[in-house]
């Protein structure tokens, strides 16, 4: 569950979001907007980015977040996927998510616990058509843009957050992965009535198959909410500025 | 007699061991040289190498070239011996074993077999240890079972006792003591190091390991090594020293010499993790080091691996004279500074047999207020034909310090090919920020960057001191951020 109060979002001096009031709770949830609008510094700056300076509240199941690290925000159970994901050198997709879950206390560093994530790991690239030795691959560099997609979403599916926020998962993917990204969220969310899946997207063909909770018009003086219909009806008419 | 002082929270090797030593009185002048040859018992032929080399001195300046900085070195302030008093092998005080213990450094042949699986029935010691504790060697493991191979591990001192003929032809072949200042100096007052002879036909069924210990304050630390693989031998050696935090600057200044013939092949890596001086540039180690390794034989090999954390001023350059044919040279280096460090480091590698090969892997990291130069030479003679050189220089930055990048290439013929790559990177707020998202904390996510980084390197250290020199980085990393 997601809550914000008066959320408002600077970067360099500048109001890029003003005063949002914004509750998500467990289910799939779309975000859609304008360009330019700040979808994705809506995500970024409830991760903790430090480019961005943020006032008002946010909270997580309850706890506020604000105050937190990004590393401490992950380990309370938040997760954001990156349109662009850093390339870091030297270290494997499969090292960098044990990592990152061993930090989150998520697995230990016994070999059980290393084999069976190796094993999911590789289970979810095949699923989304990534190369066999995938996990070898140095993160985020040997990559095409649609594998560093695949990389973030499978991140998120080992690591379970509590909330999701996915910005355009979809873009740069091909048609059936897009089908298998979409059955993968819907699995994923249905499968514990605790998640939180918030996907920031404008593509008709996955918020018609993820059969959203809700949808969430970002505009540039107000909010509105929805059902699903909300989004048909911005196909329909635009976003109307 | 040393002080003992606080315990500096992140070098955990600053420690001092407080023991009963003889020590010179501090000052350098032919008498000094002349007494230390005798105390050592030495043949005429060393003394007189050392006089020479100290003759020669006089007449030379301390180098001024290198991109560091430091106060003038009073070398007349400075003691030129200092050794723990002990009668015999047999009889090391206690407070140095223990020292030894504290840092991990297994003296006992009986521990270097600890964590072998003990149903094993025949253990194999995977690690023969030369301890030296400032001027002196203090113990040599496994010295019996290396002989079974004709294999000689001892103290350069010992060498020069038992294997004089070995070491008259070898000592300075590589090194000439005319060579630069350093090594001059070290020529003359040397004290202690390790002698490593491996016989014709014969892979050193252990890795070597020489662990060198400064101990005593306003004392210089000279040693020398010189490491023998005769035709178709190998060896892996390794080096590690550590030194107590002292607010004065220590000097080490040591010659290291290898020689390779037909067909052989010597590894030498270092983890270097001598004091850095503390956050405010005060004390830390000046580490004027002369390496140097000849492919003698044709089909020979000579590889450098090091990773450097420690002191305060490094000028360090192992290099390697391809002269065989076919042989092939290798440096793999990681050299990181933090707070007040400065480190001139590289290679060189002279390529003089024909279808000769060198590969360098430089990676530079700097934090804090340091400065990290790459220098590097590599030349190839006309006579060289067909030979090749392949570079890589990497720097990785935070915070206000400088990476700095020397290559110098002569290529004397046209049939050779030489590569150079370089880049430079800062430490991204966006990488830092990605890691963090993912649940690593900012030291986590520093820590995978560099490990990152530095992996070419690491994978080239033995297994054993792998784990050494990855945990050894963490620690290096600890407040380094921020």
């Amino acid at each position: 569950m997601l809550v914000t109060q008066e959320f408002t979002v600077k970067a360099e001096g500048k109001t890029i979001l003003n005063d949002l009031h914004l509750d998500f709770g467990p289910g799939i949830h779309i975000i859609m907007g304008p360009n330019g609008i700040g979808k994705s510094t809506l995500a970024h700056a409830l991760m903790g980015n430090p480019k961005y300076t943020v006032s008002g509240a946010a909270q997580l199941d309850g706890k506020d977040i604000l105050a937190l690290e990004p590393h401490e925000r992950a380990r309370a159970g938040l997760f954001v996927s990156f349109q662009n994901p850093t390339p870091i050198a030297g270290i494997s997709n499969f090292q960098f998510v044990k990592e990152s879950l061993i930090q989150q206390e998520k697995m230990t560093n016994s070999m059980s616990d290393i084999t069976q994530v190796l094993n999911d790991y590789k289970d979810y690239s095949d699923v989304f058509g990534l190369p066999s030795d995938f996990h070898k691959k140095q993160l985020n560099v040997e990559a095409s843009g649609g594998e560093k997609k695949k990389n973030e979403i499978i991140q998120m599916l080992l690591s379970k957050p509590k909330v999701s926020i996915l910005d355009e998962p979809d873009s740069g993917l091909d048609i059936d992965s897009i089908n298998q990204l979409s059955k993968q969220l819907k699995t994923f969310a249905l499968e514990n009535d605790n998640r939180t899946v918030i996907i920031i997207t404008h593509y008709e063909k996955l918020i018609d198959s993820l059969s959203p909770d809700t949808v969430t018009i970002l505009r540039k003086d107000k909010v509105e909410k929805g059902d699903v219909e909300l989004a048909y009806k911005v196909f329909e008419d635009g976003f109307g500025e | 007699m040393t002080e003992y002082r606080e315990l500096d929270n992140k070098y955990t090797a600053g420690f001092s061991t407080q023991v009963e030593s003889e020590d010179f009185e501090p000052g350098l002048n032919a008498d000094v040289v002349k007494r230390l040859s005798a105390l050592k018992n030495e043949p005429g032929w060393v003394t007189e190498f050392r006089l020479n080399a100290f003759e020669h001195l006089q007449k030379i300046k301390e180098p001024d070239w290198a991109n560091v900085d430091y106060a003038p070195i009073d070398y007349q302030a400075l003691s030129y011996y200092s050794a723990p008093k002990f009668r015999n092998k047999e009889d090391i005080p206690q407070e140095i074993l223990d020292t030894f213990d504290k840092l991990g450094v297994p003296l006992h042949e009986r521990d270097a077999l600890l964590g072998v699986e003990e149903q094993d029935t025949k253990i194999i010691p995977t690690v023969a240890v030369d301890a030296v504790f400032d001027s002196v060697s203090i113990a040599t493991t496994f010295q019996d079972e290396l002989q079974k191979h004709g294999i000689i591990f001892c103290s350069i001192s010992e060498a020069i006792q038992d294997h004089p003929e070995l070491v008259k032809e070898y000592l300075g072949s590589v090194v000439p003591s005319k060579d630069n200042y350093f090594a001059c100096l070290n020529s003359a007052v040397f004290t202690d190091g390790t002698f490593c002879y491996i016989p014709p036909g014969v892979k050193c069924p252990m890795e070597l390991n020489t662990y060198f210990r400064i101990n005593a304050r306003n004392t210089g630390q000279f040693e020398r090594t010189l490491i023998i693989a005769d035709a178709d031998s190998y060896v892996s050696y390794l080096e590690g020293c550590t030194a107590p935090a002292y607010d004065e600057n220590t000097l080490h200044a040591a010659v290291v010499e290898l020689v390779a013939h037909d067909r052989a092949e010597i590894k030498y890596s270092t983890v270097q993790n001598w004091y850095p001086g503390d956050e405010n540039g005060v004390g830390g180690v000046l580490n004027f080091v002369t390496k140097r390794g000849i492919c003698k034989g044709e089909s020979s090999k000579i590889s450098w691996t090091q990773v450097e954390t420690g002191s305060a001023v490094t000028w360090k350059y192992p290099s390697c004279i391809l002269r065989g044919d076919n042989s092939v040279g290798e440096f793999y280096s990681v050299a990181v500074t933090k707070g007040k460090q400065q480190a001139d480091t590289g290679t060189k590698m002279f390529h003089v047999g024909k279808n000769t090969k060198s590969t360098i892997i430089s990676k530079g990291i700097s934090f804090g207020d340091s400065s990290n130069t790459y220098r590097g030479m590599v030349r190839i003679n006309s006579g060289a034909s067909n030979s090749r050189n392949f570079t890589q220089c990497d720097s990785l930055m935070l915070d206000n310090s400088r990476a700095i990048t020397i290559p110098v290439i002569s290529q004397l013929n046209d049939n050779s090919i030489v590569e150079h790559e370089a880049t430079t990177g800062k430490l991204s707020e966006e990488a830092m920020y990605y890691l963090q998202s993912r649940g690593l904390d900012e030291e986590n996510a520093v820590n995978c960057v560099v490990n990152g980084f530095c992996k070419d390197v690491f994978q080239k250290l033995p297994l054993e001191f792998a784990a050494e020199a990855n945990k050894l980085l963490s620690v290096t990393l600890e407040g380094a951020v921020g």
